[in-house]
């Protein structure tokens, strides 16, 4: 398929919890229009490397670059304006405000822009049962509930880039399937998705693109297609042969 | 500023100084302290100079106090007036004719020690005259105030620092309004007169101030000896380990309950102590000498000196008493000086002594804000080895040798570990289902899945850290689910923990020394006294510490003295997992012991546990690196969603479908 | 009188002290909301507000021995005087915490509480320097009008303090729930980091809730000061502790909580002085506070009960 620019750059990037060397020198590219991939096991780095593009987590060497505009030294604040949006690992709705409330924080970097009520109306178009329980504590929601709604306040800015943390998490495999299914629909109207997930076959069954963290370090990158067909996948995650 | 004060010091020698040990350091210094302390009445020639001394002595006893509450156990303790009261009011009550209680025979045995005297009294019936002793008083003072500790520490047990401070301090308020307004008991706001002041040996102290400065000295270095011998004990240990990290003290055996208690109650005591002392000195007592402001000024010397250091407490207390009493009215000359000049009306008639709290807060801020730690703080209590000592084992550490250990009869393995039905649920999500499975002794098990699968969560009930739904754990078949986690690490299950607790203040031995807390039984008046058993009890624990440093190598024991927050990631997995060895576990649950380690260190890891399990220490392992999970286990037992999902020899487990699908999920339908 | 007609008007009494208490809990539970942090200097910010009101009203010209004053001339001065006192303690609520509490945003244990105290003692001691140990008469702004209402009386002092009280909790309210900048706060409240991913800005909705909190201590300080007409430095410390408790008791961290809570307090306050004796009413309150601190930490309202360090 026909790749569009390059929209974020991870170039190099060295992180260090303390004493603990997390990511050892990590690079991929995410181009407009694409879904791309971030796999991994446990420990291997992949929440670390999301928070770096989010600014949560500062990289001790390397670059993370927007649209050709360096981010990494930037506040959350500042790259969430830019266009990047954020499905945080767990959700993190606010749990005592609504979903109504929650989808409005979602759109509080365009707060004084027009447009807000289409935006509303497509999330509660992707998402019809948010607009049933609009009213309602998002904290008293289901599991999945709750990742329909994050995925849906991510949304309200229109973003460029949607960043999602490991959004199998924790749902019962058929949720995993719709959840996913809602990721495709949402890649078709036009935002790029980054995705980074430890369930390897779902992810790679939607993405364009994947890379391979294993302690650190990117271990293997290539289409989908390449990805699945690799006996190594399994090694990286299992070990041995 | 500090390279400065580095050159100076090193022309005064002071590396040399701190090359030292500690006891010798102590040695030189004790007899000089002491002769200054002996001959300064007669070298400050002033008694007005000694009068204030022994008033800074109070200061001094009641920073010691503190210290042990907050600065050893870490317990923000706002309300430590009470007990300077409660010490103060117990004398000054049982010392002066403030109770009149009718005369009964009951009162005869304290008749006959000369304690209280019949009081004929013209037109009623006759009265009981109080004068206690003061050398008894002083003991009761001390118990009453433990007693008082610990009912006021009680309630504080469950709660965070700031809400322990607010109850402390809650409790603070309450002993001065119950002063000022039970006054029958108190006399009110008009407080306590004529309290008999200490005799001994027929010499009446009287309103010299001589001789309680002497007492007062005394009595300041009671309390320092106390309070070194507390800090380098079992005791003292403990309570820096629930200061440091409390959920990890727990899993080494330290029942936080016991010791929190005990910190209150040594340091209302001394507390106490302080408060008799001031009061007879006195000779009287009123309720506004024990306010809110006391507390906080007792505070501002222990955080001043140093949370923690002995030392710095006791050089802040004499700073602040000196402050007050001397400097203070000096420089308010000076400023009503400067303010004729300028014409500042204000500044003519400021007295400086008001203004007292104000530096008091300044200093809070100022100490939280640049240094948290204090002016002085804590000398090391741990030397560095001897070179002969750290040269004890080679580079990579080999054989593991024990002496405790006991390595299980072949063919003889036993069920150590028995997990039945197990179920955990938080909130709508089930961590345990239903689990069950068996730890053979001597076997070496590793528990792996992906992230969320209910690993930690099996730890942790294991070890008692949470309970369990239903379902139970049976340890050579005995039932531990549900038990404290102090308890089940003295039946022998030990543990390290995913992100690494050790106590980062710390040396690498006194983390040690904490794992040996359940094999140790120094109490505090083994503590305090120090008889010969427990001389030799703490010496076999350091050499039990230095067995186990052995297993290590070379890495750990050129480091015994240093604090754990400074070591290198590697070298705190390790040190965790030495404190785990030292509670001489039957159990070792280790959780992610190679996260974070390069492949060299995690083969040497490796190695070192399937040595443990040589020694007779059956090992179960949470690992997300496979390969090697792989290579060194007898079997694996493999949770995913809190559920079981397959258990048994690794080449099985390995390529077991649902195992491959948990880890990679599962294959999409087709869309 | 009755004695139901004693403890009516207790009551009464109770109600018009509680709303002074619901606005100081009011400012200390929003700080605890957003940064889990107990605020000692908060009251000292309440204590240097009424000298701040007083200064105020010395430049109107208005002095002790002024006359109280009606209509337009009273609601004109009053209005000048609470948004005045309340700006000024709302800078420099926001001043504390850029100075003493930002440097120790990331330091845990009690580190930043001690800070609190420190600054309280030093505002104290400021105001004890500069004003002296007497009590100073706070104007009577106030007209002494009193009506009786069934069978106890209601001064128009401690109607005029309900209804403001109200009002500015009414505005806390709608602020909160329904403006986007109020919905800012209580997401940062509930989870900072997502709302960091949100795009909000966490140290400016710091710096707004302290100084939305010291300004509501301003308008407490004020009704102090009218109720009471006078002040001095030692104010803070037994108001202030009182509506801690009432924070605590309503549920820290809620507004509805820290409202009820002083309400709740201010009865306790003036029925338990009637019926108990004013001197052990500290006592009744403190042993509330160490109660619903050892049992139920979370307060009757409140959603975020302290966790175990």
């Amino acid at each position: 398929m026909a790749s569009g620019a390059v929209l974020l750059d991870f170039r190099d990037v060295h992180t260090h919890y303390g004493a603990l060397h997390v990511l050892k020198g990590v690079s991929y590219e995410i181009r407009e229009g694409e879904i791309v991939s971030l796999l991994g096991g446990n420990a291997s780095g992949k929440s670390t490397t999301m928070k770096t593009v989010l600014g949560l987590v500062r990289p001790s060497e390397g670059t993370v670059s927007y649209r050709g505009q360096p981010i990494h030294a930037l506040r959350t604040s500042e790259i969430v304006k830019r266009g990047i949006a954020p499905v945080p690992e767990g959700r993190r709705v606010f749990p005592r405000m609504t979903i109504l409330e929650n989808l409005e924080m979602g759109r509080y970097t365009r707060r004084a822009e027009a447009g807000g009520e289409e935006e509303l109306d497509r999330v509660f178009g992707l998402f019809p049962v948010l607009k049933e329980r609009r009213h309602q504590l998002a904290g008293t929601m289901s599991g999945g509930e709750q990742q329909m709604l994050a995925i849906g306040r991510a949304l309200m800015t229109r973003p460029s880039l949607l960043c999602m943390d490991e959004p199998s998490m924790g749902l019962a495999p058929r949720l995993v399937e719709e959840v996913f299914d809602i990721i495709q629909a949402i890649n078709r109207q036009g935002t790029t998705i980054f995705v980074i997930e430890q369930n390897v076959n779902m992810a790679l069954s939607i993405a364009h693109r994947g890379y391979v963290l294993q302690m650190g370090e990117v271990v293997l990158s290539g289409t989908a297609a390449e990805l699945l067909e690799n006996p190594l996948i399994q090694k990286a995650y299992l070990g041995g042969a | 500023m500090t390279a400065l004060v580095q050159r100076l010091g090193a022309r005064a020698g002071l590396h040399r100084w701190r090359a030292l040990p500690v006891s010798r350091r102590r040695r030189i210094l004790t007899p000089v302290l002491l002769g200054i302390g002996l001959a300064f009445p007669l070298l400050s020639g002033n008694s007005g100079n000694v009068d204030a001394a022994a008033n800074a002595f109070t200061y001094v006893l009641l920073a010691l106090g503190l210290n042990i509450v907050v600065g050893f156990a870490g317990l923000l303790d706002l309300g430590y007036a009470a007990f300077f009261a409660i010490g103060a009011y117990g004398y000054g009550i049982a010392a002066s004719g403030q109770l009149r209680p009718e005369w009964s025979s009951a009162w005869l045995p304290l008749a006959w020690l000369g304690q209280v005297s019949r009081l004929a009294v013209p037109g009623g019936p006759e009265t009981v005259q109080f004068h206690f002793s003061f050398w008894p008083m002083l003991a009761v003072s001390a118990i009453i105030c433990a007693i008082f500790g610990m009912l006021f520490g009680a309630p504080t047990l469950r709660l965070r620092g700031d809400y322990l401070a607010i109850v402390t301090l809650g409790f603070g308020e309450i002993v001065p309004v119950v002063a000022r307004n039970w006054e029958g008991l108190t006399n009110g706001a008009q407080g306590l007169g004529g309290i008999h002041t200490p005799r001994l040996l027929g010499f009446d102290f009287g309103f010299s101030p001589y001789p309680y400065y002497f007492l007062g000295l005394g009595l300041v270095a009671l309390a320092v000896v106390v309070s070194i011998r507390l800090q380098e004990s079992r005791v003292g240990r403990a309570w820096m380990a629930i200061r440091e990290d409390e959920l990890a003290a727990g899993a080494m055996g330290v029942n936080h309950v016991h010791y929190k208690l005990l910190a209150f109650a040594m340091g209302a005591a001394v507390g106490g102590l302080a408060g008799t002392f001031y009061v007879a000195k006195l000779t009287t007592a009123t309720p506004d000498m024990f306010t809110f402001p006391v507390s906080v000024m007792v505070l501002v010397m222990v955080v001043l000196g140093g949370v923690g250091s002995i030392r710095g407490v006791v050089l802040a207390a004499l700073l602040i008493a000196f402050l007050q009493s001397v400097i203070l009215q000096d420089l308010s000359e000076y400023v009503h000086v400067v303010g004729r000049l300028v014409g500042s009306d204000f500044l003519q008639h400021v007295e400086l002594i008001t203004s007292l709290e104000l530096i008091f807060g300044l200093i809070l801020v100022i100490m939280m804000i640049f240094r948290r730690q204090g002016l002085w703080p804590t000398a090391r209590q741990v030397s560095a080895l001897t070179r002969d000592q750290q040269a004890a084992a080679p580079g990579r550490g080999s054989a593991v040798r024990l002496s405790w250990a006991r390595p299980a009869p072949a063919g003889a393995a036993g069920a150590l570990l028995e997990i039945a039905g197990l179920r955990k649920s938080f909130g709508g999500v089930t961590a345990a289902d239903d689990i069950a499975f068996t730890v053979r002794t001597g076997e070496l098990v590793s528990v792996i899945g992906p992230n969320g699968s209910g690993k930690t969560t099996l730890f942790n009930l294991i070890t008692g850290l949470i309970r369990p739904d239903a379902g139970s754990i049976r340890l050579e078949g005995h039932e531990i689910a549900g038990l404290p986690s102090h308890e089940i690490v003295a039946r022998g299950v030990a543990r390290t923990f995913q992100n690494i607790r050790l106590f980062n203040n710390l040396s690498v031995l006194e983390n040690l020394l904490v794992g040996e807390h359940t094999r140790l039984e120094a109490g505090v008046l083994g503590a305090i006294f120090r008889p010969p058993r427990v001389r030799a009890e703490e010496r076999r624990a350091f050499e039990g510490a230095l067995e186990v440093l052995e297993v290590f190598g070379n890495r750990l024991l050129p480091r015994v003295d240093h604090p754990a927050y400074g070591l290198s990631y590697a070298n705190r997995r390790r040190t965790e997992i030495a404190r785990a060895i030292m509670t001489r576990p039957k159990l070792l649950l280790l959780d992610e012991p190679a996260a974070g380690m390069n492949p060299a260190e995690t083969l040497e890891l490796m190695d070192l546990i399937k040595a443990l399990r040589g020694l007779g220490i059956t090992v179960v392992l949470i690992e997300h690196k496979l390969d090697v999970v792989m290579d060194a286990s007898d079997r694996i037992v493999v949770l995913d969603h809190g559920v079981k999902i397959a258990e048994g020899a690794p080449a099985h487990v390995r390529n077991d479908e649902r195992v491959i699908e948990a880890y990679l999920g599962r294959r999409r339908r087709a869309a | 009188m009755s004695t139901l007609d004693v403890l009516l008007q207790q009551v009464v009494n109770g109600l018009a002290l509680g709303m002074m208490y619901a606005l100081l809990a009011l400012g200390f539970t929003m700080v605890y909301g957003i940064i889990e942090l107990i605020n000692f200097s908060h009251f000292s910010v309440f204590m240097t507000g009424t000298f701040v009101g007083l200064g105020v009203l010395n430049l109107m010209g208005v002095t002790a021995v002024s006359k109280s004053l009606t209509g337009l001339a009273l609601v004109g001065t009053l209005v000048a005087l609470f948004a005045a006192t309340m700006a000024a303690t709302g800078l420099l609520g926001v001043r504390i915490e850029r100075i003493c509490l930002r440097p120790l945003r990331n330091v845990s244990g009690t580190a930043p509480m001690i800070t609190t105290i420190g600054v309280a003692f030093i505002l104290i001691n400021i105001m004890l320097l500069y004003w002296g140990p007497q009590a100073q008469r706070f104007p009577q702004l106030l007209p002494n009008w009193r009506w009786n209402v069934g069978r106890a009386e209601i001064t128009f002092k401690q109607v005029v303090l309900f209804v403001v009280g109200l009002v500015l909790m009414l505005a806390l309210r709608h602020l909160v729930r329904s403006t986007t900048l109020g919905k800012a706060m209580r997401a940062t409240a509930q989870d900072p980091d997502a709302a960091r991913m949100m795009g909000i800005d966490v140290d400016r909705v710091v710096v707004l809730t302290f100084f939305l909190g010291s300004a509501l201590a301003g308008a407490g300080s004020l009704f102090f000061g009218l109720y009471y007409g006078f002040t001095g430095y030692y104010i803070g410390y037994t108001t202030g502790l009182r509506a801690f408790t009432s924070a605590v008791l309503g549920g820290i961290g809620s507004i509805t909580g820290a409202v009820l809570g002083g309400l709740f307090i201010g009865l306790t306050q003036s029925l338990g002085g009637q019926l108990v004796g004013v001197k052990w009413t500290d006592v009744i309150i403190f042993s509330i506070l160490i109660i619903v601190m050892v049992f139920r930490p979370s307060g009757l309202l409140g959603s975020r009960a302290p966790q175990k360090a």
